[in-house]
């Protein structure tokens, strides 16, 4: 439903544009798809986006796929049919987005990725991702320190599906690994979910009531999992997590979860709207396809800087 | 995980009461596709290391103390003089380095085993050679111009080369046993630094202990 309303305030407002030509941005429209805006960080990007174009003289279209990929096809065909300049796009599926990004391509209309990858180059201009594996090194990084480099852990996974997952999980291990006393005793997945943190993080402690961290996927199981161990009286557990949302920043600063990683969401999303502007100006954004931005460790020392996330020189 | 696999068809084979041997595959006879990420990206990183990640560190290093005095000028001066990075907003400079010094601190018993040398005679700190198994960092491949992100088919396998790189420089290494405390050890390598009073951490493409 709510998506049907976005759709109908976007396909209206787009119309409007069209009616009245003497408000319309001279640059003409940019489109922006993300997965649904209830995560803060999707909102993040969309608005970092939608602020930056406007700035730089488009107007814009922004619609949510909310991760379904038939839907994303349809935005797809929708912002083709508009004939808009670009599309700035976090997608729906490494495989399952090729064939939408192909349509616009082949009409004439070029795309630019944030936050999560293709599977193929080429048919993108640009696709430009955080690092990941850097990101999930500095915050095991920091998990390790604070853990004494030593005691009984807990990690929770992402959705097994999507590549971030995989990837920050192994960026973790790469380091945790490497200090014998760390000691893994349970390594779940709950699917990026709080709610589902919060259940299989009661589940563990259940099993494991001698548990001393808990390293996460992302922000959002970071905190199911926080809210479980203050339920249980166990705020003594150390809580890492990824993404560097407001609400992993309120726990840091109210000394809850102490630390997570963030990915700058609201730059790469302007980044992507720059690079657009540059391509439609001089036909190259002059940097390479694929791109990978470092992220940022979140901890008391500079949470009080970050907000929406972006971090305040 | 092939030797699970065998077992598993044994087991399934006998369960299911024929007597047949599942032999276990032959090693090499996998194609391509069947490959994990990681099988592939160690042969990528075979196949580039020996041939051209050595002689391009080898021919693009710069001398330790032109790479400290250039950092004293300013991180950005320094890395837009001297070192190289991905095309990507937020990216910290590489830069590729060679040097010689004194062993002060040999730490051989950890994962992530480490010489550190001075370089300058004073007696303090100039450059740490990690020596594994546990290589931090992508340092290797960042400063490779000719390793590129969008060649890739994400960050998995980018950061699995990454690894693979790291294994080569691992493997690659040679040292006689014992304390190497006082030793003088020549080097070249490749390292990342995020701004100009990072600690130098070298990977290390060429490592010598001098007679």
């Amino acid at each position: 439903m709510k998506l049907t309303r976005r759709l109908m305030i976007s396909a209206l407002g787009l119309a409007m544009t069209v009616a009245t030509p003497s408000f319309a941005a001279a640059e003409g429209t940019i489109a922006i798809i993300t997965p649904s805006h209830d995560n803060p960080f999707f909102k993040a990007e969309a608005v970092g986006a939608e602020a930056r174009a406007k700035e730089l003289g488009y107007d814009t279209v922004v619609m949510v796929h909310d991760d379904d990929p038939n839907k994303q096809l349809e935005l797809f065909n929708t912002a083709i049919g508009q004939g808009v300049k670009a599309i700035i796009l976090d997608n729906a599926g490494a495989d399952a987005t090729v064939a939408a990004v192909q349509a616009a391509k082949d009409a004439g209309i070029p795309s630019f990725l944030i936050d999560r990858e293709i599977k193929e180059s080429g048919i993108a201009v640009s696709q430009i991702v955080s690092n990941n594996y850097q990101g999930a090194q500095l915050g095991a990084e920091e998990f390790v320190k604070l853990m004494g480099e030593t005691g009984k852990y807990a990690e929770l996974l992402g959705r097994e599906a999507d590549t971030n997952a995989g990837i920050r999980s192994s960026g973790y291990h790469d380091i945790i690994d490497q200090y014998p006393d760390m000691e893994m005793v349970a390594q779940q997945t709950a699917n990026w979910s709080q709610t589902e943190a919060y259940t299989v993080m009661e589940t563990i402690l259940q099993a494991n009531p001698d548990i001393k961290g808990v390293i996460s996927g992302n922000d959002t199981m970071a905190m199911g999992a926080w809210a479980a161990l203050e339920a249980a009286g166990r705020t003594d557990v150390i809580v890492v997590g990824f993404d560097g949302s407001n609400d992993v920043r309120d726990s840091i600063k109210a000394g809850g979860i102490k630390a997570t990683v963030l990915q700058p969401a609201y730059r790469q999303a302007q980044l992507a709207v720059e690079q657009a502007d540059a391509y439609l100006k001089n036909g190259s954004t002059g940097v390479d396809e694929k791109q990978l931005m470092d992220c940022i460790l979140i901890n008391a020392e500079n949470a009080d800087k970050l907000e929406t996330f972006a971090l305040a020189e | 995980m092939r030797a699970m696999t065998a077992i598993l068809g044994l087991s399934l084979a006998v369960a299911l009461g024929a007597c047949k041997i599942v032999p276990n595959p032959e090693p090499g006879s996998e194609n391509a596709a069947s490959q994990t990420d990681e099988d592939r990206m160690a042969a990528k990183a075979a196949e580039v290391y020996d041939s051209q990640l050595v002689p391009y560190v080898s021919g693009k290093a710069i001398d330790l103390p032109v790479l400290t005095s250039a950092l004293h000028g300013g991180y950005e001066a320094a890395g837009k003089a001297h070192g190289i990075r991905p095309q990507a907003e937020g990216s910290p400079w590489n830069f590729l380095v060679k040097g010689q010094g004194t062993v002060i601190e040999a730490n051989r018993e950890s994962r992530a085993a480490t010489l550190t040398l001075d370089a300058t005679g004073d007696g303090q700190a100039d450059v740490t050679i990690q020596l594994g198994p546990v290589i931090k960092g992508t340092a290797l491949r960042d400063s490779a111009d000719f390793i590129v992100f969008t060649d890739y088919r994400d960050q998995i396998e980018f950061a699995k080369l990454a690894r693979a790189l790291n294994d080569r420089t691992h493997a690659a290494i040679t040292l006689p046993e014992g304390d190497l405390t006082g030793k003088t050890v020549r080097f070249e390598g490749a390292t990342t630094l995020r701004s100009a009073t990072d600690p130098i951490l070298v990977v290390p493409t060429v490592l010598d202990v001098q007679p």
